[in-house]
């Protein structure tokens, strides 16, 4: 590996750290295309490189949200249950259902995703608490909380809903993260977010809480079948946490509507590139 | 009353700030004492003289790597210092919640701890 190389891939790294910090994803999907497209690397490294950065950004972002009151910690613990037993099933019973179908479900389900958040703006309003019963299973598990918004000085509890719905589409995350190698923030957002009514910003820190465990699973896999590159890694962890310390400062003093939106073109953008990347004669 | 409510209001807020700082801490550490064995190994590529290994060592060769100061070994170790920093972090939950004697978030965070274990050993 070129020094210029190198140098390259901690700037984008650098990018996906903090995108990924801001959207609550672990950048994955940035650096997976752009280090086999652009610097050409096999795709199994890639994909182990782009594990390593995911738990370089969910540790350097995820740090500074929990200690910032955002991330909400009982409902990552209860999340997280879903997503390493999806994972482990994903890599026991393997792909049963052919790659084109889970491409295009989860291509629609992205692009439903976020046509739900850019529809409607979350409003402090929005975000306030709803009176009213929580289901049984959010009061056992103690899952709702409260954070404190520093853009609008707001403190803001919120109940979490459909608390069983929310984990097995963590489970189909764990699944589907442990098949391509990402963190699955980008499905984990949109399901705290718009199924369990939990607040934006809430949502983006209590997923990157979460990716870590996601990958550190999947990165240890490749790590000992010797696909980690060092030289890689190293440039990666480094760019991809001083992303972090940019990107969670960025997400704390936005305004929680425009993180939804952003988020929403991204999901835009993701599913776009899902249905299309499976067509015949398109290689992406 | 009132004061001892607020009193143990502000004690329960002192012990969820004392958990969350020490989140912060271990997962940022992690990082950084990763980045520090990394750079570690990467003084030894340049003292050595031979070029940046491009593969991760095995877990179970890595000892012997280690004790024999190659550049290959401490890179690899840097990796799997960040790899487990998830790991430790999980393991800090575990204690937070049998200190606060959540039994159900115990049960929650020990299947996660398997899960992962699990996976480590059982694909490895």
């Amino acid at each position: 590996m070129s020094i210029a190389v190198l140098l390259i891939l901690a700037i984008a790294a650098f990018l996906a750290g903090m995108g990924g910090s801001y959207l609550g994803i672990g950048g994955g999907v940035f650096l997976i295309p752009f280090m086999t497209l652009v610097l050409s690397v096999n795709i199994k490294v890639a994909i182990a490189t782009s594990l390593i950065g995911v738990i370089a950004t969910s540790s350097g972002a995820a740090s500074v949200y929990v200690r910032d009151h955002l991330t909400n910690l009982r409902l990552a613990m209860f999340l997280e249950v879903a997503t390493t037993l999806g994972g482990i099933a994903g890599a026991l019973v393997g792909l049963r259902v052919p790659e084109l179908f889970l491409y295009f479900a989860f291509g629609v389900m992205v692009l439903y995703a976020a046509a739900a958040m850019a529809r409607v703006r979350e409003t402090a309003k929005e975000r306030a608490y709803q009176a009213g019963p929580e289901p049984r299973l959010t009061e056992r598990l103690k899952l709702s909380s409260v954070y404190f918004d520093r853009e609008d000085q707001g403190v803001y509890r919120y109940r979490v809903q459909r608390p069983v719905a929310g984990f097995g589409v963590s489970a189909a995350a764990g699944l589907f993260s442990g098949l391509l190698g990402v963190g699955g923030g980008f499905i984990k957002v949109p399901a705290m977010n718009i199924l369990m009514r939990v607040p934006m910003k809430a949502a983006v820190a209590t997923s990157n809480f979460m990716i870590g465990v996601t990958a550190a699973a999947s990165a240890f896999i490749y790590y000992s079948q010797g696909l980690v590159d060092p030289g890689l890694a190293a440039m990666v962890i480094i760019g991809v946490f001083s992303g972090t310390n940019l990107g969670t400062r960025l997400l704390e003093h936005s305004k929680a509507s425009n993180v939804r939106f952003a988020f929403a073109i991204f999901l835009t953008a993701m599913g776009l590139a899902m249905l299309l990347s499976r067509l015949p004669g398109v290689s992406i | 009353m009132q004061r001892r409510v607020s009193a143990l209001r502000r004690a329960v807020v002192a012990e969820v700030e004392d958990i969350n700082r020490l989140i912060y801490h271990i997962l940022r550490g992690g990082v950084v004492v990763s980045v520090a064995v990394l750079v570690f190994g990467f003084v030894l590529v340049a003292m050595t003289g031979r070029p940046i290994p491009e593969r991760s060592i095995p877990p179970r060769s890595l000892g012997d790597q280690l004790y024999h100061f190659t550049p290959e070994g401490y890179l690899s170790l840097g990796v799997l210092i960040l790899i487990f920093t998830p790991v430790v972090r999980v393991l800090l939950s575990l204690l937070s919640f049998v200190k606060e004697g959540d039994r159900m978030y115990v049960l929650m965070t020990l299947i996660v701890f398997v899960n992962l274990i699990t996976s480590l050993f059982l694909l490895a």
